[in-house]
């Protein structure tokens, strides 16, 4: 086999592919199991997108830090967040990413690079900021990423970023992961002009938009701006058109879609069966291969849960410590 | 060796030696350098009022003008904290945080808790509060209450320029989010400071003036109004002892409560609006605490719940006066 | 004319041109108020010489937006500079596909022409699916041999001539080369260019790694246009009206019998190892030699193939029409169809002698 018929080794395809495989099971497995009642507050899923947040942080090592979005066990479990700890804090467990402490909403391990998904939008871009200008500080290859939504990337904080980042030339990628929707409200009607990309360039920063259904297309891109930003180029922007299998938030009829919207995404854009076809196609994957890699993600999705079921809750004491570090 | 310092040399001086000490410590803020990119001089300011002159020409880039973006640097600072670096970010204006108030608050503040201990933030934000300079009613308020009542984050607010240095370089040094406040029409008041790096604790009031009828509870520039009402009410007879807190969170209500058991009689004063403020804080905790102890009700002396008022005449009535208080001491005192 | 007034359209599809070549490379950015900017003056250029009705096609990224609002001042003024627009009605996947629709509907339509606004991939989209209405374009894309850059005010009235003046329908309109790609069994157009590149997945779609080029065909080969038409420009140019193309193929060893310095991207020169090139005649289906790969259309990876799918490549002469629109401006001017006579005096031309001066 030709070795530059893919940008990545066999090996990195189907580690790949593990990575979206496990995202999109830990989803489809929350949406059952919240609709069944057993998982408090609320979650909003990352279904349909995984291609970015695989395709991109397949670039990142832990050095590299990002800053995620209320949308964010994707870019968790992409990032190498334990699937087992994530599970037990959107449970609420004491043996939880955050000790029970988090949720669904606030999963963070620093140790990772994963600064922390974020309840407030577009919060995270000068965080992020701040992570790049401690890499640039420090005088290590670490990069900042901030991920936003096509809603959160209406945020005064998103843009101010992007002028931050620009004038200090810090080593950041800005990722728009757009969906369409800002909750339920198009992206046509909140946003006056619609690509992001473009609006970065009135900061001096350039963008690109990419699909994001297309792990090829978003891997190749992502691979260039993390390396500009790596090599001293500076900032950039990164769009990644894409669709979201679910509403916003779980319980959420999704009456503002259009009619068979889900299904059509499911059936067209689904990232998962796009890198399967195009890997087997080409000879280099082979279908059993991938068929061997969903039944362990499988069952260590049903061993994630198992545990978090079985897992103590946090207790009284647990209440008033982590609040500060010495008080 | 100790030298008679400005409260805004102190805090110079506390920057400087701590930039020096630690390659992670870098400053940024509207101003700081105060010309960056203009054509004259690179550090024409300083800071507004010139806190941080001088320290751009001995540590460079570390030392960073931003633009006027609160809510990008802030939040900048407060990530660049989690990535091995020690900022400190100066707010100019506390009244300021109205615009970044997310990153301080539910960022920041939180990072801790909502990561399950993970987390360490070592943040200093520093900002100029409170009034009597006639900058109206966006650029004078002491908004202390606000911060101090968000878990996650420490807040101080020094008296004097000794305490300032101390108080500043601990909070640089600390692992949690600080709110640095640093009251404008202190930054002139000179003390005695010594020259060699030195912490002042946090949660630990200092006896400004010890006494034994009546306690004075303050910070900031009211300890200094405290001690104007201390000095006219000593020659009535009436011997207060005046508790500087120096530090809102944590809060040092044990050497309040100890003062006021043996006073049996407590003022609290405060330059903040009086709802939810740390007098009306300090007066629950003590009414809870030393109920039996006290001989009198406790009295607030706050400014009024009003914005700050721009015209002097105004203004001086809005701060509460040395006057005010030792009426309330009087009040308290009254059979 | 038969009669009917001509109706042209419009098609400015916000989402060209954004690829990463503004990464890899040093491309352009044209934003969406540019791109709104550029109706209005074709709408301009349209109204000035009697268009009437004009059909845009529709998107949601903020070009109908802005040029609404354009429309809205100008009839507000009471102008009267703009034709009566129009947006189809059609759905919006905000994809190169909105492209082909509104060409399919407005070819339907009976539009006299439609003018372009973006790159090569673009006016491909459009092309595909347009049958026989001439086209005019106006590049706003990042990487374009097909297109050049015209004033569009100029584009609008040049159009607006060429589809209303009986004068100028003899010269008014271009026949063009394209190449058509067989793959097994399903047939795509390129406007320019066919690249063979060993990359086997679409990915970001641009063509910038030189080390995976194998093979290139293409309509014509200028020497001053960028991307891969001036690989071969540089190599044996051929024009636009030559009824023949180029055929190259790569060397991608150490020692390539030739090597080439070539703007491949904006601000991208590589040096790129040839083996060979020849003349590529019209009608001749000629396979290509890689067995597997991806091929890319006027410079946009877009089909992966595999050993079986046995990709051909044909060069078709006088395959669509544009419009010229220097020629129409000329004869415009010649034939006074922008200028009329006023009073009794007839317009005069005179020759203004140059004044030399004497050598110092």
């Amino acid at each position: 086999m030709n070795d530059n018929v893919f940008p990545l080794g066999k090996e990195d395809l189907l580690k790949a592919y593990r990575t979206m495989k496990t995202i999109r099971e830990f989803e489809e497995r929350l949406h059952v199991d919240f609709g069944r009642g057993e998982i408090p507050g609320f979650v909003h899923l990352y279904a349909g997108e995984e291609a970015a947040a695989t395709g991109i942080m397949m670039h990142l090592n832990d050095q590299d830090r990002i800053a995620s979005t209320h949308r964010g066990h994707g870019h968790c479990i992409a990032k190498g967040v334990d699937i087992g700890e994530m599970m037990a804090e959107i449970y609420g467990k004491i043996t939880g990413a955050c000790r029970g402490k988090g949720g669904s909403m606030h999963i963070a391990d620093l140790s990772k690079g994963m600064m922390g998904a974020n309840g407030i939008l577009g919060a995270g871009s000068p965080l992020a900021c701040g992570a790049a200008l401690a890499a640039k500080t420090l005088g290590h290859k670490g990069i900042g990423m901030s991920f936003t939504g096509d809603g959160a990337s209406n945020q005064g904080t998103f843009l101010e970023s992007l002028n931050l980042a620009a004038i200090w030339n810090l080593p950041m990628v800005f990722v728009v992961e757009n969906n369409g929707y800002a909750e339920s409200t198009s992206v046509d009607y909140a946003t006056a002009v619609d690509s992001y990309a473009d609006r970065a360039a009135g900061f001096g920063v350039p963008g690109v938009i990419v699909d994001g259904t297309d792990f090829f297309a978003v891997y190749e891109a992502a691979g260039e701006v993390i390396r500009r930003a790596r090599e001293g180029g500076g900032p950039s922007l990164l769009e990644c058109k894409m669709v979201r299998f679910f509403g916003h938030f779980e319980g959420d009829a999704q009456t503002y879609r259009g009619e068979g919207e889900n299904e059509y995404n499911r059936e067209n854009n689904d990232c998962l069966k796009l890198f399967r076809a195009r890997v087997t196609e080409a000879g280099v994957v082979d279908g059993g291969e991938l068929d061997a890699i969903d039944s362990e993600v499988l069952a260590a999705i049903d061993k994630a849960v198992e545990e978090a079921v079985a897992a103590p809750l946090p207790g009284a004491a647990d209440l008033t410590t982590d609040v500060y570090v010495k008080y | 060796m100790a030298r008679n310092l400005s409260m805004k040399d102190a805090i110079n001086e506390a920057l400087d030696q701590e930039m020096s000490r630690d390659p992670t410590v870098i400053v940024m803020g509207e101003d700081i350098v105060g010309g960056s990119g203009s054509p004259g001089e690179d550090d024409a300011w300083g800071g507004v009022l010139g806190v941080t002159k001088g320290l751009y020409a001995k540590h460079g880039d570390r030392l960073m003008d931003t633009p006027l973006s609160e809510s990008a640097y802030i939040g900048a600072a407060i990530g660049a904290s989690t990535c091995g670096l020690r900022p400190v970010a100066e707010l100019m204006f506390l009244d300021f945080m109205g615009v970044c108030f997310d990153q301080i608050f539910n960022q920041a503040a939180k990072f801790r808790y909502m990561f399950g201990g993970k987390a360490e933030t070592p943040v200093t934000i520093r900002a100029m509060v409170g009034a009597g300079f006639r900058a109206a009613a966006q650029h004078s308020q002491m908004l202390t209450p606000l911060f101090t009542h968000i878990p996650g984050l420490k807040v101080v607010c020094p008296s004097n320029a000794y305490d300032a240095k101390g108080l500043l370089i601990q909070s640089i040094r600390d692992n949690d989010p600080v709110i640095f406040c640093e009251h404008k029409a202190l930054y002139a008041s000179e003390t005695d400071v010594p020259e060699e790096s030195y912490t002042v604790p946090f949660g630990e009031a200092n006896i400004v003036r010890e006494g034994s009828d009546a306690t004075i509870v303050c910070y900031g520039l009211m300890v200094h109004r405290a001690s104007e009402a201390a000095e006219t009410l000593a020659g009535e007879g009436i011997q207060c002892e005046i508790v500087d807190l120096r530090t809102l969170s944590p809060i040092d209500t044990d050497s309040v409560v100890e003062s006021v058991e043996n006073t049996g009689r407590l003022v609290c004063v405060d330059e903040a609006n009086p709802r939810c403020s740390i007098a009306a804080d300090i007066a629950a905790t003590v009414s809870q605490e030393a109920f039996s102890s006290l001989k009198a009700a406790p009295q607030m002396v706050t400014a009024p719940h009003t914005p700050v008022p721009f015209s002097p005449a105004l203004e001086d009535l809005y701060i509460p006066s040395a006057e005010a208080i030792a009426d309330a001491v009087r009040k308290t005192m009254a059979p | 004319m038969n009669g009917a007034k001509p109706v042209v359209g419009i098609i400015a599809n916000p989402v060209s041109a954004r690829d990463i070549r503004r990464i890899v490379a040093y491309a352009g950015n044209m934003q969406i108020t540019d791109r709104a900017n550029i109706v209005l003056r074709l709408l301009a250029g349209l109204g000035a010489v009697g268009i009437e009705r004009v059909m845009i096609m529709p998107e949601n990224s903020g070009i109908r937006q802005h040029v609404v609002r354009g429309l809205e001042r100008s009839s507000n003024l009471g102008e009267g500079r703009f034709p009566a627009v129009e947006y189809l009605d059609m759905p919006i996947s905000a994809s190169t596909g909105d492209s082909i629709e509104a060409a399919r509907r407005m070819q339907a339509a009976g539009v006299a022409a439609i003018i372009v606004l973006g790159g090569d991939g673009t006016h491909r989209a459009v092309v595909g699916a347009c049958g026989n209405v001439p086209i005019a374009g106006v590049s706003t894309g990042t990487n374009n041999a097909f297109p050049r850059f015209q004033e569009p005010t100029t584009v609008g009235i040049a159009v607006g001539l060429a589809v209303s003046d009986p004068k100028l329908s003899e010269i008014a309109f271009h026949d063009n080369k394209l190449l058509e790609v067989d793959i097994a069994g399903h047939r795509e157009i390129a406007l320019v260019d066919v690249a063979i590149v060993a990359e086997r997945y679409v990915g970001a779609r641009a063509l910038w790694r030189a080390q995976n080029f194998k093979e290139l065909f293409v309509t014509f080969a200028e020497t001053e246009v960028i991307g891969m038409s001036v690989v071969a420009g540089l190599l044996d140019p051929v024009d636009r009206d030559t009824p023949e193309g180029r055929h190259v193929h790569f060397d991608n060893s150490n020692q390539p019998a030739w090597r080439l310095q070539a703007p491949i991207a904006p601000g991208v020169i590589e040096t790129i190892g040839i083996e060979s090139w020849g003349r590529l005649l019209p009608d001749q289906p000629i396979a290509v030699g890689a067995h597997s790969g991806s091929i890319a259309f006027d410079g946009e990876r877009e089909l992966s193939f595999t050993e079986g799918d046995h990709p051909t490549v044909t060069l078709r002469t006088n395959a669509f029409r544009t419009i010229n629109v220097a020629a129409c401006m000329n004869i415009g001017a010649r034939s006074h169809l922008l200028s009329d006579q006023h009073g009794n005096r007839a317009p005069t031309s005179t020759t203004t002698q140059p004044q030399l001066e004497e050598p110092v």
